[in-house]
């Protein structure tokens, strides 16, 4: 089992500048760093692939939605730079290395509206045959996507492990799978346990965050359980820490965080990290 | 034994006399009524509430908008939200209700106007305000945290604690909402014991805010909780459909399991739990 950590738990955007951060997540133990794009312009992606091989580390790429690249709009327009967007993001994993591009990429995340069942359905294939062309540019340069339910909160699209199965049925791409995060897994399903059972081999990529964003173990997730659910699931991907900076006020008002959820976000994932490695080798 | 409740709130736009009777229908001991007091008699309220043999166990305010936001940088907006909140003490006290449930800031406004130390000041302000207009009406204010998505303000109930003490009046204390809690509580059972003495009040809903044994919420050790600080207030059902607008789902027809199923699973659900204690 690989173990990871997401860049937002320290930086927003990763650029240049914060490239010593990939020592960082190395030195508390993680096998990769999850780099989140919010603007492909700051990614250099030579400079990034010079430092994880000097390092030694794995990548993933984690890709922002926003409602400027919003793959099902209602404005035909902002589709297309959402579809340009998970292209390049597609090149940026394979120039890097990684093989997977994660994240909500159906919907602006923040867009929660009432909708008909009919307009539900027409938005969900909108969003599916977008997603299809970001697909097929991406499974040539062997690339796989991973789709994220997020919290009612944040979206009005795809809440559960079912609504991404069904979503990702309707795209028909074999590159396609769900990105599952136990953050949002705590809010909206039933049984996490099951959830991740009947995801199966569906299951592209693991966010393990605690159930308030702080520290994996300092919370109420019955993380035993999840580990042994994962490996009845078959799953052998990464186990990815994603939580967020309190200090840069633009994400953490994005999702939602008004406090420091740990004592640092150094000890969020150096605890986060000795939790999960424990957990993961009992379950084994 | 604990006593029981389900609030009015998700039987949005029903016939008041309709959830009454629903209510004692299905074993309740009370209802919580919602806070619009312009919009309902309080004296029907309690000749139907007598006619059933039920009583109302709290009014669930409503603090949404500008005008009810008691940090308002607007002092004229917190003068109206100060006045709304007084209102809801007379219906309170009209309707026979203990508690009415007070909120520092409205849903929905998720960062400050202002200086946050400042605004909490005026939280501070308001409902001492309100609190000493309750008093000699014996109706008691509790103060509630919501999730990180539906406030900025206070998301836990150490928060809530914070802002009674700052507060200081005996009859404003605390509550809790499971649903609530399950996001942004790290132990639910934890902070209950930690709320010993400041407790009044408690809203119940499984983690997905359905009716207990939808979602995944150990109510076991959370009653166990109650019961270790010996809590004495009700226990009200507040349950509401999963989308980011349930009111705009109840308006359009959705969430019809939340009347009359849920109402009945909530109470049999946690009454079996209580019973194995």
């Amino acid at each position: 089992m690989k173990f990871g950590a997401s860049t937002f738990i320290w930086v927003s955007p990763f650029s240049n500048k914060t490239l010593d951060l990939i020592g960082k997540v190395k030195d508390l133990g993680f096998d990769l760093i999850e780099i989140c794009i919010e603007d492909p312009a700051t990614i250099d992606t030579a400079a990034i692939g010079k430092r994880l091989a000097k390092e030694g580390m794995g990548a993933t790429v984690c890709g922002a939605f926003g409602p400027d690249r919003d793959l099902s709009s209602d404005d035909p327009s902002i589709c297309e730079k959402g579809v340009a967007y998970v292209k390049r993001c597609a090149d940026i994993a394979h120039e890097l290395g990684a093989d997977i591009v994660v994240g909500p990429m159906y919907s602006a995340v923040g867009k929660t509206r009432m909708l008909s069942p009919e307009e539900r359905k027409a938005q969900r294939a909108l969003a599916a045959a977008n997603i299809r062309l970001a697909a097929d540019h991406a499974a040539k340069r062997g690339v796989r996507l991973a789709i994220e339910p997020l919290n009612r909160f944040e979206t009005d699209m795809i809440n559960t492990v079912e609504q991404g199965m069904a979503l990702i049925d309707e795209i028909g791409r074999s590159n396609v799978g769900l990105l599952v995060d136990t953050f949002h897994m705590n809010i909206e399903e039933k049984n996490i346990p099951a959830a991740l059972r009947k995801a199966g081999k569906h299951i592209f990529e693991f966010h393990a965050c605690s159930s308030d964003r702080g520290t994996p173990g300092e919370d109420h997730l019955p993380w035993p359980e999840i580990a042994k659910a994962l490996g009845e699931a078959g799953y052998d991907g990464a186990v990815v820490i994603e939580a967020f900076t309190p200090e840069i006020k633009e994400i953490a008002r994005a999702v939602s965080i008004w406090r420091q959820l740990a004592k640092s976000q150094d000890a969020l994932a150096g605890d986060g990290l000795r939790h999960l490695k424990s957990v993961f080798a009992k379950a084994a | 034994m604990f006593k029981y409740s389900y609030d009015a709130l998700v039987y949005y736009g029903e016939d008041i006399a309709k959830s009454i009777g629903r209510v004692a229908r299905f074993g309740y001991d009370a209802i919580e009524l919602v806070g619009e007091p312009a919009k309902q008699d309080a004296k029907q309220i309690r000749s139907l509430c007598q006619e059933h043999d039920i009583a109302v166990s709290s009014i669930c305010s409503i603090y949404s908008g500008v005008q009810r936001d008691l940090s308002a940088a607007n002092p004229a907006n917190r003068s109206k939200a100060v006045d709304y909140t007084k209102s809801v003490a007379d219906f309170a006290a009209a309707t026979g209700a203990p508690v009415m449930i007070v909120a520092p800031s409205p849903v929905g406004k998720m960062a400050p106007e202002s200086d946050p130390k400042q605004e909490w000041e005026w939280a501070v302000k308001g409902i001492q305000d309100a609190a000493d207009y309750a008093a000699p009406m014996g109706v008691k204010l509790c103060i509630e945290a919501w999730n990180r998505y539906e406030t900025h303000f206070i998301n836990r109930l150490s928060q809530c604690i914070e802002l009674m003490k700052a507060v200081d009046r005996p009859n404003v204390g605390i509550m809790g909402d499971t649903f609530h809690m399950n996001i942004d509580d790290a132990s639910i059972p934890d902070a209950i014991r930690k709320a010993n003495g400041a407790l009044i009040h408690i809203h119940f809903a499984d983690s997905n805010r359905a009716a207990p044994g939808e979602g995944h919420l150990d109510f076991k050790p959370i009653l166990r909780a109650l019961k270790d600080i010996d809590y004495k207030g009700y226990i009200t059902f507040e349950l509401l459909p999963a989308t980011s607008d349930p009111f705009g789902t109840l308006r359009s027809g959705g969430g019809r399991e939340f009347f009359d199923d849920y109402t009945r699973q909530s109470i049999d659900v946690i009454k079996k739990i209580e019973a194995e204690l």
